[in-house]
């Protein structure tokens, strides 16, 4: 739904609160304030109610209030002064990171996304080898067999039981009869009601642990002289067990948050698991389900990848891309005193502050933020899908969704933000 | 404001002006009738022979869409090879295979292209390809929605839906993807690869529904005929790449039976299984039944030696030729019930037998086929090659003395197996216009382009006449995008941005409730959702649609 006319009743609107991005919210509205919402989770519900709760406001200058166009004004100069100038934070729609790009082109700035170390455990790997994977409505209808590593996903992705992994009705792959296996720090005998309702089986294990399983499962799937017993009797039965019920499976279906595998080389379990789906599909069918998309993570890497022709963690400094996953690491390049400006870009969550920095700061960002140390600039934007249409990506990354607009505001968008500096900086360069 | 292209030599085939000196007028982006000698002109461009013809028109270029991004991501040596600076006018940006949007913009003005088409847009991922290719400047552009593999269509024809039904749905398609034709890749074979079936020839039965790919491609060519959409449907036939799948590509042309289809990038579907290596050129079959059946047309997939990346829907395929992965890495994905792709980096080696007579055969239907009109000029891009090829490949059709040096050149065991020496045939610039101008918009029912006849918009582009056509196509003089220069000397002077095109057939809306109904018990995005509007294409994904008509109405 691409929507400017507001209606007191919106219906079929996409939720931006996580990476599922359910797109069947309602939404009742009374005079500017949110009075119900269905079929939206917790999380959307804290989503939805930290916008209504805050009003429009304006721009400040280290904590003190000017009007936009002197906003504007300090933020062109900020800009125009910076050799390197760092935009990170990256939570904003498509066509806030469209304005993005064309601005950080001008300024030769570096990108990354607050989310980066876990969209590049994923990047990393498609990099090096390319993955297999599958989306929402595939998996809902086909999957027979659905392995899930870690345990974050059941909080990070609150509807993925009852949108995907057991709906109300399938395809092909009648959702009572699937089979779930649990591969995570879990306690079995504490398991979430609504996971305990699907029967799984778990197979308690460490988060490092999910690497050398991935391998086993690899060997035991080959037919090689592998001793899954080495990570104990239990886990080696059961591991067993798995790689008969992967090769038996039709259309099975692994699945992870790279945010939860916060650990060194968490991208090399990655690896062991998308190789794993590799090989199944020898015989089988097998797809990867990686979960992914918070605060718009998939959105700005897209738009990045598209028109710069990198992923994120790109930078500009030289008048063309340059790419480097590593080197180009925001914190990173915060730490080595490479940046000396950071623009720090959060429409989404009035949470996600800027990292603590020397640097001048810059913050566009969602009307609730509150500093303890107010930023150099901070130009409050509108909430992509409240203030203002947008688009945004499913975690699955190939569905652009349309985010309407709910109520009437003031504030201005990020891609308008970013338009009207690019404008002035284009003017002081006497263009 | 009127304008004045002076003395050029003009080669304009839609109107049967082969190379004539010729004064054109724009007046308001169009090109008008000779004004009367008292109306003053404001800018007049003494052209003083130099070759004019109408902006160029690629109709089938993978220049957007999830795929393209994954080559991207997966390629990121393609990008480091070859940069582009930001200047004071455009954008930074690179990549030679997979250019960044902006890049490929930029590029294909360059070589005096004015609007290309997406080929195979996902209709649930349509919104990414539309917005890829509103940030890909300098071009108008559109795109063909795939269906064929989508179970909601596989289910409709299962069940035996009448005609009518499928009409409906697929004009739905048209409209909610925003598109301007339909391509069916591998009929059935994408939905069938993901039930763990690795070969569907034309009539084998799909393994979950009683239909055969044969069923697909009868039904969905009824389908656009009867809808009076002017493409035909464009058709990735069944087996790409399998040697010996001649005999699939002839089994689909008789699919049609009768009514209008194309076969896209047909060099990968003109393989034999004779001699040594069970590989060999069927093109002389293929090209026979081509000229024998006058609905069905051709584009060649031209391969190019080097190194490229191969996208495609055909996750079957894809997947089957995994091994041949250069570098060696690849990327497969079922996608929403609605289709899938493939990625995968590929080499070719002129020293290679498969690769070599691969660029023969290419060579030979262009060569062979009688009917210009009926056959198009593409790479494939990037699957043969990339579109910056595409002046080397005007050459090998334009020069046959090149032609013949590059032949001894390569693996001489596929250059002994291959007719292409004993072709003398040169292609004349009047038979590359009709082949990348006049038939393209022909094909794709675009009377507003393509020729140069007043009432077209003033896409056009003029060449310095040259010996070797590759100079002479790869650095226009002039390009005119909407009557404004846009490049001068084969750089980019004025960045514009352009429309998507699309088409409208009329069909009856009741068919919304019935895919509501499907959408709401088995997708995860709702009808509504998944529907782009045309103020959402303007405003929000940034290219307004411009629509062309259909031929005749729907058939009560
Ligand atoms: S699961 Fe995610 S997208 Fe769905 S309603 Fe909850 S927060 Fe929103
Ligand atoms: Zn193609």
């Amino acid at each position: 739904m691409w929507n400017t006319r507001i209606e007191t009743v919106m219906s079929e609107v996409t939720c931006p609160g996580c990476g599922l991005s359910c797109d069947d919210l309602r939404l009742e509205m009374d005079n500017g304030q949110l009075k119900s919402l269905e079929n939206g989770c917790a999380l959307a519900r804290s989503h939805y109610s930290s916008a209504f709760d805050t009003a429009s406001k304006g721009a400040e200058i280290k904590g003190k209030g000017v009007s936009l166009e002197a906003a504007l004004d300090y933020g062109a100069e900020l800009l125009s002064s910076a050799h390197n100038p760092l935009f990170a934070g990256l939570a904003t729609d498509v066509n806030g990171m469209r304005a993005t790009l064309e601005l950080a082109d001008r300024c030769g700035a570096s990108l990354d996304h607050m989310n980066g170390d876990a969209l590049f455990r994923n990047i990393r790997v498609m990099q090096d080898s390319g993955w297999f994977t599958t989306t929402f409505t595939e998996a809902r209808n086909r999957a027979d067999l659905i392995v899930l590593g870690g345990k974050q996903w059941i909080d990070r992705f609150p509807r993925l039981i009852e949108r995907i992994l057991h709906p109300a009705e399938s395809l092909f792959s009648p959702p009572d009869d699937r089979q779930f296996v649990l591969l995570g720090p879990w306690d079995a005998a504490a398991l979430p009601d609504e996971l305990q309702r699907l029967s799984p089986q778990v197979i308690p294990m460490q988060l490092e642990q999910l690497s050398d399983t991935a391998s086993l499962l690899r060997g035991l799937i080959a037919g090689r002289p592998v001793n899954a017993r080495s990570l104990g009797n239990s886990v080696g039965s059961q591991l067993e067990e798995l790689a008969g019920q992967l090769k038996a499976a039709r259309y099975s279906v692994v699945s992870w948050s790279a945010a939860e595998l916060d650990f060194p080389h968490a991208e090399l379990t990655i690896q062991n698991l998308v190789d794993l789906v590799k090989d199944l599909n020898r015989t089988t069918r097998s797809a990867a389900l990686p979960l992914a998309g918070t605060l718009a993570d998939t959105t700005s890497n897209q738009v990045c990848t598209w028109q710069l022709g990198y992923p994120l963690r790109t930078g500009l400094q030289r008048g063309y891309p340059e790419h480097d996953p590593i080197l180009n690491r925001y914190q990173d390049l915060l730490k080595r005193q490479e940046a000396d400006l950071l623009l720090w870009l959060s429409s989404l969550s009035p949470q996600a502050h800027p990292p603590a920095t020397d640097a001048p700061t810059i913050v566009l960002g969602h009307p609730g933020m509150a500093f303890d140390n107010a930023p150099d600039l901070y130009i409050p934007t509108g909430i992509p899908g409240v203030d203002h249409p947008g688009h945004w990506y499913r975690g699955d990354s190939v569905c652009p969704l349309p985010l309407g607009q709910l109520r009437e505001s003031a504030l201005p968008a990020v891609s308008q933000v970013m338009t009207a500096l690019n404008d002035k900086l284009q003017h002081f360069a006497g263009l | 404001m009127l304008i004045k292209l002076a003395g050029g030599k003009v080669y304009d085939p839609a109107n049967n002006i082969d190379g004539e000196i010729r004064d054109i007028y724009i007046r308001d982006g169009a090109i008008v009738d000779t004004p009367p000698a008292s109306e003053p002109v404001h800018r007049s461009y003494p052209l003083d022979g130099k070759i004019v013809m109408a902006g160029a028109i690629d109709l089938h270029t993978h220049i957007g869409g999830g795929k393209v991004n994954i080559a991207r991501t997966m390629l990121p040596e393609d990008q480091r090879g070859h940069t582009r600076e930001r200047t004071a006018l455009t954008r930074s940006g690179g990549g030679h295979a997979a250019p960044s949007t902006l890049t490929a913009g930029y590029r294909y003005a360059e070589m005096g292209y004015t609007t290309c088409f997406e080929p195979a847009i996902l209709p649930v991922n349509a919104r990414q390809a539309h917005m890829e290719m509103a940030d890909t400047p300098m071009l108008d552009t559109g795109g063909y929605a795939m269906l064929g593999s989508d179970e909601l269509l596989l289910q409709l024809m299962a069940e035996g839906a009448e005609q009518e039904t499928i009409n409906d749905y697929v004009a739905w398609t048209l409209h909610a993807s925003q598109c301007i034709g339909i391509k069916v890749v591998n009929p059935g074979g994408i939905s069938a690869f993901k039930f763990n079936t690795r070969e569907l020839d034309v009539d084998d039965s799909h393994p979950y529904y009683p239909i055969t790919p044969r069923d697909i491609v009868r039904t969905l060519s009824r389908a656009l005929t009867d809808l009076g959409v002017p493409h035909p449907l464009h058709v990735h036939a069944s087996n790409l790449g399998v040697p010996g799948n001649f005999s699939s590509t002839l089994a689909t042309m008789d699919a049609a039976e009768g009514l209008p289809i194309h076969l896209t990038h047909i060099q990968f579907h003109s393989y034999g299984a004779e001699g040594d290596r069970k590989f060999s050129s069927s093109a002389a079959q293929i090209v026979e039944a081509v000229n024998r059946q006058p609905n069905i047309s051709m584009d060649i997939g031209q391969i190019m030696f080097g190194q490229t990346i191969t996208v495609s829907g055909d996750t079957m395929r894809q997947h089957a030729n995994h091994g041949h992965a250069h570098p060696n890495k690849w990327t497969c994905m079922d996608i929403e019930c609605d289709a899938g792709c493939g990625v995968v980096p590929f080499r070719y080696r002129d020293q290679n037998f498969v690769n070599a007579l691969q660029w023969a055969i290419g060579l030979e239907l262009f060569l062979m086929m009688d009917d210009p009109w009926r056959v198009f000029l593409t790479t494939d891009h990037p699957n043969g090659a990339p579109f910056t090829s595409y002046p080397h490949l005007i050459r090998l059709l334009m020069d046959r003395s090149f032609r013949n040096d590059l032949l001894a050149q390569i693996n001489p065991d596929a250059a002994a197996s291959s007719h292409l020496g004993s072709l003398d045939r040169e292609y004349s610039l009047y038979e590359i216009a009709i082949m990348t101008r006049a038939a393209p918009a022909r094909i794709l029912g675009l009377a507003d382009r393509g020729h140069l006849r007043p009432g077209a918009i003033a896409d056009i582009t003029v060449y310095h006449p040259a010996d070797n056509p590759e100079k002479m196509f790869e650095k226009p003089m002039l390009v005119f995008k909407d009557g404004q220069v846009v490049v001068e000397e084969g750089r980019i002077t004025r960045p514009v941005k352009g429309s998507t095109q699309v088409v409208r057939p009329e069909y009856d809306r009741g068919i919304e409730k019935r895919l509501s109904r499907w959408f709401d018990r088995y997708h995860s995005i709702k009808l509504q959702n998944f529907r782009i509007s045309d103020d959402e294409m303007a405003e929000g994904i940034g290219s307004p649609v411009s629509i062309h008509p259909c031929d005749r109405k729907r058939t009560a």
